[in-house]
């Protein structure tokens, strides 16, 4: 063989593998793939809501662009979904998952069924922050909070059920501020709403974001808030500040809590860090898209990133406290 | 308010809401068909592609595709014995065995000709009810919905035996019904009950897969014992010939279908109770309008009124539940719950405006309703002889599509493997029904009514004390209530009179 033809030969090698090698430095990670993000509540609700319009715009965001699937996983108010998230998916950053910001409180509860641990997932962060807000009907004679605790007459008060965490701080406010209330559960939201127009209830627990079309409406208004706040609620009176005893605030303060994940989102425990990093730096990304905002405002949403860290504060905080104030905690939730 | 009215016609045929109604009614009438994947899911799967839409453009698309469900639903129901939708299962009773019978032609005919019936009619209720919508909804608070909720369950009654052991099965069924309503955390208090440390079951049986256990397996397993087609013994070639006939019937009996139609719309408005119950009390009214002890007995065996009511009942509620979703931003049911979302994402806000500023486009969705389910139904009539030949085809080779529709269809509910031992266990469960002649519509009723029955029985008591007793309109209902229940006792002593009279 000629000396030439060795030559290109290897020239040719060479190039054939100095070329695949550099295609697949150059191939970001998620080119071709799709995200599954798997919902913990059936379509049409706000988690439901928030997932199908992040996986709108996350694409582009995500180096190689990766097509996003959304799958509805409801039952046991998520915690399916957070089980599987935790002990099924694959930890390759192909599934994440999104559930009931509540489900710290199942793991501080000690609640049967509950098999993760809140402080091992992977998390990306919540794309919203959701404020509890008590709202009233605009017609009663009381329009203050104050007003409405100097007021003698039984509060008829909705919300959606044990899991629910707007009922959870009528039934503290019943226990610390003394207010005659009655706790009534409904089966849905809706049903809570409905009550409220034809005067069968005075008022209802709820995320502030729910109540909002609404008190646009005029039909309830806000007179108290937990201590999350969001824009156009800053100064409403504060649960916490109308208690004196140290044990009850803190109490409330557990409470509304995850209210600063309003919308979580994690990847199984064990997920690789530089997968990680790309998923956080999308959503944080996302949440300053233009269009996205144009599409959250239609849907009556607000995206607020709120980073990993600064969920795990908070998940830290629910989880590191102290027994007495745990077994008094499970007194008013019982997820 | 007039030129609104026609304002919204006009809308619905400007060419682009044409063409995006044509295509939501397309896809809505293969989803109707399928079973087990019902139109709220599909409406899910359809809202990324509004964003960019207009309202004239997507409502017609969401609303055309959500409104004629049930129409092509009611072919599966009566073809296969299988739910095409949740809302379609009351077909079943009596559309299936006319498909056995060869009828099915006859029997999709008075199906189609009553949905047209009860879609029109659901849709003027919504237009009529639109200046007094507001004092309609909210003059049912609680305890009259408590009260509503036991009316349906007095239905029991109509739709058991008439002798006194059949009565007793049904009552035992309905209870047994009532028993699996139970599965689930309760809302009160939270507390777990018969969930067996199972996840899954924390929300409760999941309905669709229950129906569609309950009502698909034991047609699957009988098909497949008696080796044969559906329409076994039955002359090929005649099959389509009902199809007139089927559309004349519901001409016979229209006041029967109008009426049915009128259940559906009111049990429409009332948010949380949804098809799932104007079907079943639509068919017992069905049933009382037997004028011979024979044709009461001839109900569940293929007596085109029992086709009829459910058929007008679960198009015409279509409508009505749109009164609340529009009026006050409250869904009537999980299709509707979607749709409200679509309504925020087009930058409509649901409330009185919808009924003042925004009122042409209301009636578009009237006339959207009322356009969507004449062509769908034209559509079908073209059709009617092909989908009727199904059922002469050898069961050995229906069974396996239908299996596997069955499962995806049920799978779907949740996405978990629950479903599907759902499908089977309650699939053994009616085929021991079948078997013993337990009648299955009491246990549906027995098992959605029991949740809702036990949350407003707590709502009311808690939030009245005893005092909604003395509420007159829970007097009233009540009242009804009884009547229902008790009046196939008294229609069959009279009907038995009539005939002993007769004889001499």
């Amino acid at each position: 063989m000629k000396k030439s033809t060795i030559f290109l030969l290897v020239v040719f090698c060479l190039a054939t593998v100095l070329f695949s090698v550099d295609r697949s430095q150059a191939a970001p990670y998620y080119e071709g793939k799709k995200i599954k993000i798997v919902v913990g509540f059936a379509p049409g609700g706000g988690y439901d809501r928030m997932a199908r319009l992040l996986a709108k715009h996350l694409p582009k965001y995500i180096p190689g662009k990766p097509t996003f699937i959304i799958e509805n996983m409801p039952g046991a108010s998520s915690m399916i979904t957070a089980n599987y998230i935790y002990n099924i998916a694959k930890p390759d950053g192909l599934t994440i998952g999104t559930f009931n910001r509540g489900l710290p409180f199942a793991q501080l509860t000690a609640k049967k069924g509950a098999k993760f641990d809140m402080r091992k997932y992977a998390w990306i962060g919540s794309s919203a922050v959701e404020a509890t807000v008590l709202v009233i009907r605009t017609d009663l004679p009381y329009k203050t909070f104050d007003e409405m605790l100097k007021d003698k007459s039984v509060k008829m008060l909705g919300s959606t059920g044990p899991g629910d965490s707007n009922g959870h701080l009528l039934s503290m406010l019943q226990a610390f501020l003394g207010m005659d209330l009655k706790n009534i559960s409904y089966p849905s939201s809706a049903d809570v709403m409905l009550a409220v127009e034809r005067k069968e209830l005075d008022g209802r627990g709820s995320s502030y974001s729910s109540a909002l079309p609404f008190i646009d409406r005029g039909v309830v208004r806000p007179v108290l808030r937990g201590r999350i706040a969001e824009e156009g609620i800053e100064n409403l009176p504060v649960d916490e500040d109308l208690v004196t005893d140290p044990k009850a605030k803190t109490l409330l303060m557990m409470r509304s809590a995850p209210d600063r994940f309003g919308r979580p989102y994690v990847a199984p425990p064990g997920t690789p860090e530089n997968v990680m990093n790309i998923l956080r730096e999308a959503f944080a990304k996302v949440e300053k898209d233009p269009e996205l905002q144009k599409d959250a405002e239609k849907n009556k949403m607000k995206i607020t990133y709120v980073p990993a860290e600064e969920c795990l504060k908070v998940i830290n905080f629910i989880l590191n406290q102290p027994e007495d104030m745990v077994n008094e905690f499970k007194k008013f939730v019982q997820f | 308010m007039l030129d609104a009215f026609v304002g919204g016609l006009i809308l619905v045929f400007q060419w682009k809401s044409f063409l995006y109604l044509l295509l939501g009614a397309g896809i809505g009438f293969w989803v109707g068909i399928l079973p087990g994947l019902g139109g709220a899911t599909t409406l899910a799967l359809m809202m990324p592609f509004i964003y960019k839409m207009t309202p004239q453009e997507a409502l017609p698309f969401l609303l055309g595709m959500h409104s004629v469900v049930q129409t092509t639903g009611d072919i599966t129901s009566i073809l296969f014995g299988i739910p095409g939708e949740a809302t379609t299962v009351a077909t079943i009773v009596d559309g299936y065995p006319m498909a056995k019978k060869g009828e099915a032609g006859r029997a999709i005919g008075a199906a189609l000709m009553s949905s047209l019936i009860g879609a029109v009619f659901g849709a003027m209720f919504l237009a009529i009810s639109i200046p007094i919508v507001r004092p309609l909804v909210l003059a049912f608070g609680s305890p009259e919905m408590l009260m509503v909720i036991l009316l349906g369950l007095t239905c029991i009654s109509s739709l058991s035996g008439q002798d006194r052991r059949g009565l007793l099965l049904g009552l035992l069924s309905g209870g047994i019904g009532l028993l699996c309503s139970l599965v689930g955390q309760d809302r009160q208090a939270g507390i777990l009950r018969f969930t067996f440390d199972s996840l899954y079951l924390w929300n409760g049986l999941p309905v669709i897969p229950v129906l569609v256990g309950l009502f698909a397996v034991p047609e699957i397993v009988d098909l497949a014992v008696r080796g044969t087609a559906i329409a076994g013994d039955v002359p090929s070639g005649k099959l389509g010939k009902g199809v007139m006939q089927g559309v004349r019937d519901t001409f016979t009996h229209f006041w029967l279908t109008v009426r049915c139609s009128l259940v559906g719309s009111l049990i429409g408005i009332l948010p949380g109770l949804g098809g799932g119950v104007a079907q079943w009390m639509s068919y017992a009214h069905a049933t009382q309008s037997a004028k011979t002890v024979e044709e009461q007995e001839g109900f569940g065996q293929g007596d085109i009124r029992g086709v009829l009511g459910p058929g007008a009942a679960n198009n015409s509620k279509e409508g009505a539940g749109l009164i609340p979703t529009v009026a006050f931003g409250i869904p009537a049911s999980s299709g509707m719950a979607i749709l409200l979302g679509a309504f925020f994402l087009l930058g409509l806000v649901p409330g009185p405006e919808m009924l003042t500023k925004h009122l042409t486009l209301t009636f578009s969705m009237v006339w959207t309703i009322v356009v969507a389910n004449i062509i769908i139904v034209l559509v079908s009539f073209l059709f009617i002889n092909h989908i009727a030949a199904l059922t002469t085809i050898r069961g050995k080779l229906l069974i396996p599509f239908i299996l596997l529709l069955t499962f995806i269809g049920a799978y779907t509910s949740t996405n978990h493997i629950g479903d599907l031992i759902t499908v089977l266990s309650f699939g053994c469960v009616g085929y021991f029904m079948v078997r013993f002649n337990w009648p299955r519509p009491p246990f549906i009723l027995g098992f959605i009514l029991g949740e809702l029955a036990e949350t407003y029985l707590y709502v009311s008591t808690s939030r009245y004390g005893w005092d909604w007793l003395y509420r007159p309109k829970v007097i009233v209902i009540f009242l009804l209530a009884v009547a229902v229940a008790v009046y196939p006792f008294i229609q069959r002593k009279r009907l038995q009179k009539g005939e002993s009279s007769d004889e001499i």
